[in-house]
């Protein structure tokens, strides 16, 4: 995820301190509940980058308080921003334990796979019915950070259920034939014949 | 006592060797107010459960119960009264009169039960308003949008005030904005109007929408979920 371009992305639009940097990007994101990022990942992320001659230390204010270090975007920082408005952002590919659970469940005579996908269903419903509620009491002209992050979620959570529903559907198909078991090679030095 | 409840309902279609179980032992219970949706593969029996419950068909066997009426008591005349009274139906493709305006359709079950133009016609511009219509009651279906249409039909299905309201896939004709407002009106209509709210839907999203979730394969109830914490208990 990337704080360090968030970072860079709203120094590009003035210069801020610290403290101002987090509250900016809770407001981006619309709320610490949908992406909590802590204090000291942003003064981390901003002196990695201060190091990297991305951003650049602007003036130090004191009024009254504490001392506050203002930092601005370098050029070189604009550059790193430019490309990564150029690019596209690459999905992470999740390493889904639902889908573990489910195909291990299918070969064990214990485990009923139906019921894996029942309980994994509610629970994405329950997700979905939450969002649902929260999503219909924001404004759109107000909360639109809120409505944008939500309505992805929303549309997310509505094709991992209809995924389950597709594998419940092959489910039934192949219910009286088990798929084989993949071949597994065996380790080590080939037997002697 | 639940609003509705079915009782091993069973509805064979046919006989013989071409005899289709489409319903098979389906017992539920369904609270005043409640938000249900049903969902399952095509071909499930939703609409079946639907039509059963609203006493559009009747059962093969089992029972269903309106308000504690057993719906089999009653003969045919009986049964369209409380259809009448009881139930409101909102369809997929809305089902309006294209010759009658907004405010006509509106009125229309009030018309055939009996009641006097002019009381219908205050009634059925009341639920009009309340649906967001207030502005279009002269306007034909026609002349309306997909989503404006199926506001006119649930203002036609709540104007006899009735205690329940049966949806067979009411956001199928619409597109995903129209969809959302549809099932949040649904919504208000239980949580706010404190009608009992069936919803056959095959969209998670709108399903998601209900305080619980009913779910149907091959004639048979399979599983449900309740999503709203607070929601009452399903007996
Ligand atoms: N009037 C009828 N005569 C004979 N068979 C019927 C009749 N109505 C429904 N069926 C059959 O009963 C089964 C259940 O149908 P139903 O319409 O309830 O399904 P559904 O869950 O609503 O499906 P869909 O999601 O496609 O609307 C189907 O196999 C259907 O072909
Ligand atoms: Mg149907």
């Amino acid at each position: 995820m990337s704080v360090r371009h968030a970072i860079l992305g709203l120094l590009a639009q003035k210069p801020r301190h610290g403290y101002e940097l987090r509250s900016a990007f809770e407001a981006l994101i619309g709320g610490e509940q949908n992406w909590e990022v802590k204090p000291a990942q942003i003064y981390t992320t901003l002196s990695r980058l201060e190091e990297s001659g991305l951003v650049a230390e602007a003036a130090i204010e004191q009024d009254g308080g504490p001392e506050k270090h203002i930092f601005d975007i370098t050029p070189a920082g604009r550059e790193e921003l430019g490309d990564w408005f150029e690019g596209a952002v690459e999905e992470v590919h999740q390493r889904d334990e639902f889908y573990l659970k489910l195909m291990l469940s299918i070969n064990d005579e214990f485990a009923d796979p139906y019921a894996v996908i029942h309980v994994q269903r509610s629970s994405l419903f329950r997700d979905l019915h939450g969002l649902t509620t929260q999503r219909q009491a924001l404004n759109g002209m107000e909360n639109l950070a809120q409505i944008l992050l939500l309505d992805k979620a929303v549309m997310h959570l509505e094709a991992d259920l209809r995924w389950l529903d597709m594998v419940e559907g092959r489910l039934d198909e192949i219910r009286s034939h088990p798929p084989p078991e993949p071949e597994t090679r065996p380790r080590g030095r080939p037997k002697k014949s | 006592m639940s609003i509705v409840e079915t009782k091993e309902l069973t509805k064979v279609y046919g006989s013989g060797d071409t005899a289709l179980t489409a319903l098979n032992h389906v017992s539920i219970h369904i609270q005043a107010g409640e938000f249900v949706a049903i969902m399952g593969p095509s071909g499930c029996g939703k609409s079946t459960l639907l039509h059963l419950v609203g006493g559009l068909d009747r059962a093969t066997s089992g029972g269903v119960m309106i308000e504690g009426h057993n719906l089999s008591d009653l003969n045919d005349t009986r049964l369209a009264e409380l259809r009448r009274r009881k139930i409101g139906f909102v369809f997929q493709f809305f089902n309006l009169i294209p010759v009658l305006n907004a405010l006509e359709n509106a009125a229309l079950p009030l018309l055939l039960d009996g009641v006097p133009l002019k009381a219908a016609q205050k009634k059925a511009a009341e639920w009009l308003d309340r649906v967001g219509l207030s502005d279009r009651h002269t306007h034909r279906p026609s002349q309306l949008s997909g989503g404006q249409q199926q506001r006119v039909a649930i203002a036609r299905a709540l104007v006899s005030e009735p205690a329940i309201i049966l949806a067979d896939e009411p956001t199928g004709n619409l597109d995903t904005h129209a969809a959302d407002e549809i099932v949040g009106l649904l919504r208000q209509v239980s949580s706010q109007w404190g009608r009992a709210v069936v919803m056959v839907t095959h969209d998670p999203r709108i399903a998601a929408y209900a305080d619980r979730i009913i779910f149907l394969k091959d004639g048979v109830m399979v599983n449900e979920t309740r999503l709203e914490a607070g929601a009452l208990p399903a007996q």
